[in-house]
Formats: structure tokens, sequence, C-alpha cells
């Protein structure tokens, strides 16, 4: 089986997060970019896969700009994938969910497309638009946010779920198709250190330069960034004097239902 | 902002789901004068369609085929797009639940429009812009995005805008024969569905209040306190990841970064230290309550009210309250 799955550098969850001057973005200054949240789980998804079923191949994808989009290639590398894709784009370019779906969409096309395995979101932006719009390009199905990905040899489809409200909703699909991740409840590997250093060294496909959208096409799907901001500092709570616990429970009750309003 | 304003309607049985009902109220503020069109999906769909046709809804389409029982992004997508065309639509809402989620990128691309997902706040300018809001990085940073071209599509959070109230006029309910689905690639089988106990309450996802515990619970039954807090506000229970590493629950109750990300109106949270881990899920909660006994947990940084003290006499005297002032 030939198992894509695609990552996006996000900055250190740890990163102190500053604007930038203009106050549309993160200050990328001394940001330090890794694999993480989501598409950990997803490699660590795609590896399971590999180990599963004999002779699958598993390909990282991503797109963004050097160094970092390349250094989280080699990250995945190092974890176990058997190769890496990279579509490069500008620092400007990475911002748009779409554009990178597009541009996802044709890096993945270039072999055969059976699994396509994506994060529910990244850690960064949240959006959750890149898989589904990556695979309605490809022309295959997607689902999401998905647990527990197998696969059915003697059926010959995939088994999974997905954890939508109320419950977990088992199915049963074909290849192809695109998940997006919810989580592997198990936790993703570290890389070797001797797997790190041979990831050093494998060569990384380029994608073939994206097809710039006509000018109406472009208008039409552009969503614009304008800002980025933090919210209000929180300033530590109010905290409640009491003598005895149903005093505390009182005005607790009293401060939600009169000043905080969300006393149901 | 010329065509109308379509919102993708779900439900869950017979009954519009409440992310839905602030999809309409979210689209009615948008739409203006140019029209609110609501469309629902699937069998038996008559008792929602009356509910959305009273809250603001214009026209309510109905499309009955049973092929869209089963949420499919790729055929939900052809549908609505199809429809889109058909009334010249301008901008499409889809509310924040899990299927609205895997729906907005899916749309966006088949219908080669902007798209923004997860808003907590939007206007449109007197220019026809759509101005968006919504919190990224775990609600650590607020990003503010502009579309401006003639198809936009929403994506919302749940919980961030009211349900709309029955007043005005009730608009009109149509059904439509199944739109062109253009070409659909081959699809999956739902099998089974695990819910969760009968009467556990709300989803996590769309409780308005999520009552949290930790491993200051100390025991899996003294959760018990909590559930009967939780039943008091009409919310769900939650945990931190000690609870469901040592299995006093399943791991669908984990909040945090490596479990489940919420955003109620409420969230108590109840002998839980407050690691960043934890933190990141339930950040972005409208308001938050802690109750722990060590005045230097580091929840009390973010919460806005705090108690110190002993949770085994604070929760049950705080549930009497909330049942007293709320005459249940
Ligand atoms: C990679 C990674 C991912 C993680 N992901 C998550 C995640 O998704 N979600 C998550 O929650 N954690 C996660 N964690 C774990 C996180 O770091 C903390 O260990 C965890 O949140 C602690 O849970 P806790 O607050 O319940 O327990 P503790 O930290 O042990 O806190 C218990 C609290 O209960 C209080 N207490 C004790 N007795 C009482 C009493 N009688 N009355 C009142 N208060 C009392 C104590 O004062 C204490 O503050 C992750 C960690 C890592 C490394
Ligand atoms: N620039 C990118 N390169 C590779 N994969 C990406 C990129 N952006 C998003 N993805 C994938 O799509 C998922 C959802 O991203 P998003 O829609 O930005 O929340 C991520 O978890 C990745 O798996």
């Amino acid at each position: 089986m030939e198992i894509l799955v695609l990552v996006k550098p996000v900055p250190d969850p740890e990163t102190r997060l500053r604007p930038n001057a203009a106050g549309t973005g993160l200050d990328t200054e001394g940001v330090k970019w890794v694999l993480a949240g989501y598409d950990e789980s997803a490699v660590e998804q795609a590896l399971l896969l590999k180990e599963a079923i004999a002779g699958s191949h598993v390909r990282a994808v991503a797109f963004g700009p050097a160094p970092r989009t390349e250094e989280i290639l080699r990250s995945a590398l190092a974890l176990g994938c058997d190769a890496a894709t990279w579509a490069e784009a500008s620092g400007e370019q990475a911002l748009d969910p779409l554009l990178a779906a597009q541009a996802l969409a044709q890096a993945c096309s270039t072999g055969p497309v059976e699994l396509v395995l994506v994060g529910k979101q990244a850690l960064d932006d949240e959006a959750g638009l890149v898989g589904p719009a990556v695979a309605e390009r490809l022309g295959i199905a997607d689902y999401g946010p998905v647990v527990d990905l197998r696969w059915d040899v003697s059926a010959g489809q995939f088994t999974f779920a997905r954890a939508i409200e109320g419950g977990l909703e088992r199915m049963t699909a074909p290849a192809p198709m695109l998940v997006c991740l919810q989580q592997a409840w198990n936790d993703p590997r570290t890389a070797k250190l001797q797997n790190v250093l041979k990831a050093r060294r494998t060569a990384i496909d380029r994608a073939p330069a994206l097809s710039a959208p006509s000018a109406p096409e472009a208008a039409a799907s552009s969503a614009r960034i304008s800002g980025f901001r933090l919210p209000p500092p929180r300033t530590g709570a109010k905290m409640i004097e009491y003598k005895t616990p149903q005093e505390a429970a009182e005005k607790l009750v009293r401060l939600l239902r009169d000043e905080a309003k969300t006393l149901p | 902002m010329s065509g109308p304003v379509l919102v993708v309607v779900e439900r869950r049985g017979r009954d519009p789901v409440r992310s839905s009902l602030e999809a309409i109220g979210a689209a009615r503020n948008l739409a203006g004068g140019t029209g609110l069109v609501a469309v629902l999906l699937g069998s038996d769909l008559e008792p929602a369609a009356r509910i959305v046709a009273s809250l603001g809804a214009s026209k309510v389409i109905t499309v009955p085929d049973r092929r869209f029982d089963t949420f499919h992004a790729a055929l939900w997508a052809g549908a609505v797009v199809s429809m889109a065309q058909e009334l010249l639509v301008s901008t499409i809402v889809v509310a924040g639940t899990t299927n609205g989620r895997q729906l907005t990128g899916r749309l966006a691309a088949r219908w080669g429009a902007a798209a923004v997902s997860g808003v907590t706040e939007i206007a449109s300018t007197p220019e026809g812009v759509l101005v968006a809001l919504r919190p990224i990085f775990s609600g650590r940073a607020i990003q503010e995005v502009r579309l401006e071209g003639p198809r936009r599509v929403v994506g919302l959070r749940p919980n961030a805008f009211p349900e709309p109230d029955a007043s005005g006029p009730v608009g009109t309910v149509e059904e439509h024969p199944v739109p062109e689905l253009g070409s659909t690639p081959a699809l999956g089988q739902r099998i089974a569905f695990e819910g969760a106990a009968a009467g556990a309450g709300p989803d996590l996802a769309e409780a308005t209040v999520i009552v949290s515990g930790g491993r200051g619970l100390k025991a899996p039954e003294n959760f018990r306190l909590l559930e009967e807090l939780a039943a008091s506000l009409g919310g769900a229970v939650g945990a931190s990841r000690a609870v469901t590493d040592s299995g006093w629950k399943p791991t669908s109750y984990q909040i945090g970064q490596t479990g489940r990300t919420v955003s109620p109106q409420l969230y108590i949270a109840v002998g839980i230290s407050g690691a960043i881990q934890h933190l990141v899920g339930m950040i972005s909660s409208r308001t938050i309550v802690a109750i722990n006994s060590d005045p230097n947990a580091p929840i009390f940084k973010v919460a806005d009210y705090g108690v110190v003290g002993d949770l085994f006499q604070i929760v049950p005297a705080l549930t009497a309250e909330i049942r007293k002032v709320r005459g249940i």
C-alpha cells in the first residue's frame, strides 16, 4: 500500500506568541518549527499501518518555505517514513489553507493515491480545511475525525471510527480515501539517533511548481488574513472568601449569575 | 453581498442540532435583506424543517434522500454546492459540528470559494466584505480574516453564537429533488454506532457547561459528585489525563493537548492542577471556575473565579445551591 502523510511545520507549542510589526500574523523571528500535534499522530498512524501491511511504503508530503519545511520532512523520515516530497512555497503562501490544499493535491497525484493521512487540524491555524479540500481535489472520499484506523486484509478495505458527537461511528471504506486523524491515543514514537543521521542524507523529492490559479479563481477563493492579536491576559482568578462551603457556593453562584452571566 | 446566505442544517434524530440553530442565528445577521435559505438533507426532514422555518429562514429546502442519512462529506458537498449554484448564493454558513468541520474545506474547494473555519464572531462591512474572528493556537491568539470574493464558506465554532428566537415571519418549506451531485468517489459504509450511555447528558463538544475532574477526585466512584453537579447545570463531565490514564474514565473524556478541545460557556475544573497540556484544551472557555485545595495550583492563573478548598465539601454545596436557584 502506498501511504501518503501530510505534515505541516508549526511553531513549537512552547513558543511565546508575539504579533509581527504589521499586526497581521505571528512574529516568526526565532521561532522553532516542529512536527507536532495531530500531524505527529498522523505519522505514527502511517508507520503503524506500514508495519501491519506487508510491502507498504510511506511518503511524507509538505508545503512551505525553506528551511523549516525541509527540516520537518527530515523529522518524518527519521521517524521511519520511506520518502518525502517538498512543495516549495513562500511564508506568505503557506498561510493559505486552500492554496496549500491545491499544491498538496498536486504533489500527491504524481504517484498512486491509496491512502492519504492528515491531521484533523494544524496546531497553529487550527483550520481543519486542508484535508477535506485535498480530498475534493483528488476526487476521493474523506473521513474525520478518525481514530482506530486499520486495514482489513481479507475484506480488502479500511475499518475505522469517527469520533463524533455522542459516540463513535464505526465505518468501513475502500481505498482510495483521505482521513483526518483525531489522535493516535498511543504515544507517538521518537526517532532513533541512527535514523536521524540517515534522514539527513535521504534525498527529498521536489514537487512540480504550483500552477498559478487564474486571476478570477484566485480572487474568489482567497481569504485575506488581516489581523493577529493576543487575547487580553487572564489576570488570575477572583478568589472567593468564605467560612462555610455553603457560603462559598452561594457567592460563586451569585457571581456566575450576575457578573459572568454564564449560569444557564 | 448580493445573493442569499445558505445554511446547512444537521439533525440528530428528528431535531436540528443546536450548533445548526446557532448557525441560523449567525446567518440571520449576515443575510440582512438578501434572504436566508436553510438546506436539510436525508429522510424524514419535515419536523426539523418546520422548526428552522420558524427561526428566521426565509426559505427551507428539504432534499429527501436516504443516501444523505449517513454523513459523507463528498456527497453532502456535491448536493450543497449544486443548490448554492442554483440559488446564486453568496455565502454558505456551516455549523461547528464534527460533520460541519469536515464539510467546510470540501465545500470551499468544490465551489471555488474563500473559506474560514472556527469562527467566533463575524460581520459584514458596508462594502459587503465579511470580517471574521477566530481563536488560533489553542486560544492563545485571535486571527482576523477578510473574505472579499463573491463566494465564501464560513464554518463556525460551537457555542459562539446565540440560538435565534422564533420572532418574525415563518419561512416557506419546499421539497427539492436531489440535485446533480457531480462525480462522486467510492464511499464507505457506516456499520455501527457506539453511543454514550443514554441519559449521559450532552456531548463534550456541544455542552455549554463542562464540569471536569482531575486526580484530586481520588477514586473513580467520586465522579458521581461531578455528574450530579453537571446534571444540575445541564452540562457534561470531562477529565484530565491523570484520570483517563488511571482508567477512571475512558479517553473520550480527556480534555487537553492529547484529548478534546472544548470551549463551553462555563468550565468548572475540580481537583485539576492546571498543567499546560490541560489548559490548551479548555482555555478558550468563556468563564472558568477552579476548585482546588492548593492555593498555588496553576489553574487559578487562568480561572475567572477560584475556590480554595476541599472539593468533597465544596462540590456538594455548589450542586445544592444551583438546584436551589434553578428550582430543580
Ligand atoms: C505530551 C503530553 C500530553 C499531555 N496531554 C494531556 C491532556 O491532553 N490533558 C491533560 O489533562 N493532561 C495532559 N498531560 C498531562 C499533564 O501534564 C498533567 O500531568 C495532568 O493534566 C495532571 O492531571 P491533574 O491535574 O488531574 O492531576 P494533578 O496534577 O495531580 O493535580 C491534582 C490536583 O488536585 C488537587 N486536589 C487534591 N485533592 C483535592 C481535594 N480534596 N480538593 C480539591 N483539590 C484537590 C491538587 O491540589 C492538585 O492541584 C499531558 C502530558 C504530556 C507530557
Ligand atoms: N503546508 C502544509 N503542508 C503539509 N500538510 C499540511 C499543510 N497544511 C496543512 N496540512 C495538513 O492538513 C492538516 C490540517 O491543517 P489545517 O487545515 O491547516 O488545520 C494538517 O494537520 C496537515 O496534516
